[in-house]
């Protein structure tokens, strides 16, 4: 390929990808992907603690509930 | 990530209880036949390791296609899940021949309300996770 065949590619090569316009972007995207990230979080309410504090206590008491939970499990 | 989400909701329920049956079936493998502890339980052993992970796996499936859109709470959807398989667990022995120890009778009234309960906590934040994990929830 000459030179001005050269040339002429990228000419025709500029005309067909337009300029970007922004390169830069218009705010900070980190606070938002940390937004995002803290929402993944688990969140557990006090009554599911309450829930969980009583069934373990009860399993304490009553072991024998232990293989017949196990079982449907 | 939208194909099959019906596929992945069957995935994610049977998750949890084939992780579980796995190691209760280490422990009980240990128990029967490393120290010769006699409990026969093989004749049933099928209700846990067939009907309990596809059960799981079908209630993921019909909360996902019919009530998570309607905004229906998974761990009181999933907590409602033994009231079916302690009745079916108990048929399957039942029409193997299996003797139920009295024991089992006895502890009953303390093991649903215990099961109500653990189903609801798993469901809610183990399945719920594999949901949410899974790009269904």
């Amino acid at each position: 390929m000459s030179e001005p065949e050269m040339d002429e590619m990228k000419k025709l090569l500029k005309e067909a990808l337009p300029p970007v316009g922004e390169s830069e972007l218009r705010r900070d995207l980190w606070p938002a992907m940390l937004r995002h990230l803290d929402e993944r979080t688990v969140r557990v309410p006090w009554w599911d603690w309450v829930l969980l504090a009583g069934v373990s206590l009860l399993m304490l008491f009553f072991p024998g509930v232990i293989p017949a939970l196990l079982y449907h499990l | 990530m939208n194909r099959h989400p019906l596929l992945r909701a069957y995935l994610a329920g049977i998750a949890i209880p084939t992780v579980v049956l796995l190691v209760v079936m280490t422990g009980y493998t240990i128990i029967r036949y490393v120290y010769n502890i006699p409990v026969p339980i093989e004749r049933v052993i099928v209700f846990p390791m067939a009907a309990v992970p596809n059960a799981w796996g079908l209630w993921n499936l019909l909360y996902v296609a019919f009530l998570e859109k309607r905004h229906v709470s998974l761990g009181l959807f999933g907590g409602v899940l033994p009231l079916l398989l302690a009745p079916g667990g108990y048929v399957v022995t039942r029409l193997l021949g299996f003797t139920v120890p009295d024991a089992v009778f006895h502890v009953a009234p303390f093991a649903l309300p215990i099961g109500l309960v653990v189903y609801y906590l798993v469901w809610k934040y183990f399945v719920g996770f594999l949901n949410a994990e899974l790009g269904i929830a």
